[in-house]
């Protein structure tokens, strides 16, 4: 996540698992999650739904690894 | 004084010429349907709107199809429609063009860059040029730079006196007919054909597809439902002329333009301010120019491109500017019927508006069925004749680059005042290159004998330069523009004054300046380059072809346009003023200067930062640069950006800054128009020899060619290419180091050369006589 979006200044251990990607905590933004959205893909082969649904997906690391899990192992 | 247009010409999706257009536009007709001139396996989208059946062979002159684009031939069957239309044919009259661009030979050349990237390059330390054998078939690539399309408007259409390409992304075909009304004001031009033309590519459908911003269905602006824009494509001119000059030719004015106005949000690369504060700005700015208000406006023709943040911006910005007449004007956009044209868009809606006010009809927002609570205006959805006394038409492109123009029905509006031209002065420069990142006195050093720089990038630590975190979307072009700007603002000590605050928008337009600060609404910066991110298009459109569209990289896409830079300076930096790129091949750095002197001294904006910005580049060095150029024994073309910073006189002395060059001339010309062989004849004589010189990128045989018979012929010449790099942009460091010397009081005058295949500019700095500074 630190080399696809770029975090400048940011070691992957800086980030909370637990805490928001977007606005709060991490702050990205919906560009972010484009860019998010298309490397999962590709590196995990999981699509990640546009719009509403994304959301609770991106509400933080652990989501997200947990929509990964899910996906690859359903 | 008024400005007429007097000819409209344009290929759209559902047309080739403008009154066709208008008609199917009025009937309701729809473009959009499947997408056949390419197939991107994989792409979760697959419809826009196509200009079906173009053949460039039929347009480009006999055996030059194969380095023209189909942006190329929309670009010139449109211009000839215009001209033809004003009975105006350059090959008899001065005529100037303004093309808004973004892509050009995109189309044409996004395959064998990739495979070139591959098959020709496949080490880039590899120091060898394409072999010759190899060049013919790469005449292909001569439709690749971004001035390629006015190159060819002016071979088949013209010859124009004098050549510009501009871009802002989306709204690039409004800003040309922007600075064509600073031309006009000026007394510069006596007529301007200027609008926009652009063509569908793999590049900008897979781009715009990574955003999540392509519908998959005929797009519905303003709907409850939309789910994005059709991509189009398509190409528009209006020929622009001052109310006497087309009286005394007999000719007859179908409208008048009235007013114009170019501003920056500053905010996000890819998202409108869901504020619509910015756009409201510029449409009260563009207002305020036409001397009109609100009251008077009878139609909108909106940007309305149907993705979900532009509508409800753009209705949140013209309730804002509107007022309570937000309940009445009408407004409507054509985008739900030939799609989302990029470059030209502005150019085509500007002619549609045209065309609605001379007819005396509205035309209709097809796609629009349920319109969204956010989006509550005046819709129209069925045509309707009305009389449309004045209308505005908006334009909106990356990097929030916002352009409004005002047209209006001839002789309904007392005439506007005529402001004079502004004086315009030199205040600050700055330089990012092999030797550092430098200010007006550091640049001199390029002057200086010493050695080449090494061949590639040049070693520049952004973290010393930048906040990296909140630089991190900045491509590397980004990164040296926005250094360079943030170093000469930081010398020049400009200042900004803080945000106007929403109720006083129009108290920040007609009232400028405060005392020691200037707006960030007055702040600007126009910035050249002569092939723009060609790198990082190849690399976008390997990863398209190696791993299919659904793959492209939306983050990487919007640095894909030849504005990224200056809008990526602008959010960082908080530059709310005009905002673009030109693009002139070597004469990048020179165009640029020429725009923002043009732009300052028509008021639009109290301060611009002009030059250019080059990235190292093996495609440039090996195959771009030696084809469009002619040139195959360059030095070591490193990169960099180079600025200067230009303020119009009134607000530099205003603010208290140290005026270090007056602008005392500037010409640009192309040598087919300019019906001799001398475009320097009329430069002002050099003051005492041993005091002045001319400054140059690379110092060749077209330099002594183009200054024979001047009077400049016999001054010193003095070239940084061989220290600062032998890249198109050097120009740029040779303004930033003359500059130095004006100022160090080593020399009294300076003369900015910047010469490509058949094109020139010359721009004169002199030191600031005693009683000015």
């Amino acid at each position: 996540m630190v080399t696809e979006l770029n975090l400048e200044g940011k070691a992957p251990a800086d980030i909370d698992d637990a805490a928001p990607l977007f606005g709060e905590g991490l702050g990205l933004d919906s560009l972010d999650a484009l860019q998010l959205a298309m490397s999962v893909e590709e590196r995990f082969g999981v699509r990640i739904p546009e719009g509403p649904e994304a959301r609770p997906i991106f509400a933080s690391v652990d989501a997200l690894v947990a929509h990964i899990v899910s996906c690859a192992s359903g | 004084m008024r400005i007429w247009v007097t000819g409209i010409g344009v290929v759209s999706p559902l047309a080739r010429g403008a009154g066709e257009t208008m008609d199917r536009l009025l009937a309701g007709d729809r473009a959009v349907g499947s997408l056949a001139l390419f197939h991107l396996p994989g792409s979760r989208v697959d419809i826009a709107a196509e200009v079906r059946d173009l053949r460039v062979s039929a347009v480009a002159p006999g055996g030059d199809a194969e380095g023209w684009s189909r942006t190329d031939a929309m670009g010139v069957i449109a211009a000839r429609e215009a001209l033809a239309q004003a009975g105006l044919d350059p090959r008899g009259a001065a005529v100037d063009l303004i093309l808004g661009g973004t892509t050009a030979g995109m189309f044409e050349t996004e395959a064998p860059l990739a495979e070139l990237s591959r098959e020709l390059l496949p080490d880039a330390s590899t120091p060898h040029f394409i072999p010759p054998e190899a060049v013919a078939p790469l005449r292909r690539m001569l439709s690749h730079p971004l001035s390629s399309t006015a190159d060819h408007v002016d071979s088949a259409a013209g010859p124009f006196r004098q050549v510009r390409t501009v871009c802002s992304a989306c709204s690039s075909g409004a800003n040309a007919i922007l600075l064509a009304a600073a031309w006009i004001r000026a007394g510069r031009s006596r007529a301007v054909l200027a609008g926009g033309a652009d063509g569908l590519c793999r590049l900008t459908y897979s781009g715009f597809g990574a955003l999540a911003a392509l519908s998959p269905e005929p797009c519905r602006p303003f709907d409850r439902r939309r789910a994005g824009l059709n991509l189009g494509e398509g190409a528009a001119f209006l020929v622009l002329e001052p109310e006497e000059a087309a009286r005394a030719r007999g000719a007859r004015p179908l409208v008048e333009l009235r007013g114009w106005a170019v501003g920056a949000e500053a905010n996000h690369i890819t998202n409108p301010e869901a504020s619509g504060e910015t756009a409201a700005r510029v449409m009260l700015a563009a207002l305020a120019r036409a001397e009109l208000s609100p009251a008077d406006l009878d139609y909108v023709n909106a940007h309305g491109t149907a993705t979900s943040l532009n509508d409800s911006m753009e209705t949140a910005a013209l309730r804002r500017c509107l007022g309570a007449d937000a309940d009445r004007v009408p407004v409507s956009t054509c985008k739900g019927q030939i799609g989302h044209t990029l470059a030209a868009a502005g150019a085509i809606e500007a002619a549609v508006t045209a065309m609605a006010i001379a007819r005396g009809v509205l035309p209709p927002t097809i796609g629009l069925e349920e319109v969204d609570p956010a989006c509550v205006l005046p819709h129209v959805t069925v045509q309707r004749p009305a009389r449309i006394r004045a209308a505005m038409s908006n334009s909106f492109g990356f990097g929030g680059t916002d352009t409004v123009l005002v047209l209006a029905e001839v002789g309904a509006f007392p005439a506007p005042a005529l402001a004079p031209t502004r004086p315009v002065v030199v205040t600050g420069a700055a330089t990012v290159g092999p030797l550092g990142v430098l200010g007006v006195e550091g640049s001199r050093a390029y002057l200086d004998p010493g050695p080449e720089p090494s061949p590639g990038p040049i070693a520049f630590q952004a973290s010393a330069h930048l906040d990296v975190a909140r630089a991190r979307r900045l491509d590397r072009a980004g990164k040296l523009t926005t250094t360079a700007i943030a170093r000469a603002m930081a010398e020049a000590r400009l200042e900004m004054a803080p945000r106007a605050i929403t109720e006083a928008i129009t108290e920040a337009i007609t009232e400028a300046i405060t005392e020691t600060a200037t707006r960030a609404e007055r702040i600007g910066a126009v910035v050249g380059s002569a092939f723009g991110s060609i790198e990082g298009c190849t690399a976008f459109m390997r990863r398209v072809y190696d791993k299919g569209p659904k793959f492209a990289s939306p983050a990487d896409f919007p640095n894909l346009v030849p504005s990224s830079p200056v809008g990526h300076a602008s959010i960082y930096l908080g530059l709310r003023g005009p905002v673009f790129a030109t693009c002139d091949l070597e004469a990048s750095a020179e165009s640029a200067i020429a725009t923002a002197v043009e732009l300052l001294g028509a008021g639009e904006g109290d301060a611009i930062f002009a030059g250019s910005v080059e990235e190292a580049s093996p495609m440039i060095e090996r195959c771009l640069g030696p084809i469009c150029s002619g040139i195959t024994d360059r030095g070591a073309r490193s990169e960099g950006a180079a600025v200067l910073l230009l303020e119009a006189e009134e607000t530099a002395v205003r603010r208290g800054a140290r005026v270090l060059a007056r602008v005392a001339w500037w010409r640009s010309w192309r040598s087919a128009g300019t019906g001799g062989p001398r475009p320097l004849a009329e430069a002002p004589r050099p003051s005492s020899p041993g005091t002045c010189a001319v400054f140059l990128g690379r110092d060749d045989e077209r330099v002594r060619r183009a200054l024979e018979g001047s009077a400049w012929a016999e001054v010193p010449r003095r070239s940084v290419a061989a220290r600062a790099g032998d890249h198109e942009g050097a120009g740029g460091f040779a303004a930033a180091a003359a500059v130095g010397a004006l100022a160090a009081g080593e020399i009294e005058s300076a003369l900015l050369l910047g010469l490509a295949p058949d094109r020139g500019y010359a721009v004169l700095l002199v030191r600031p006589s005693t009683e000015t500074t």
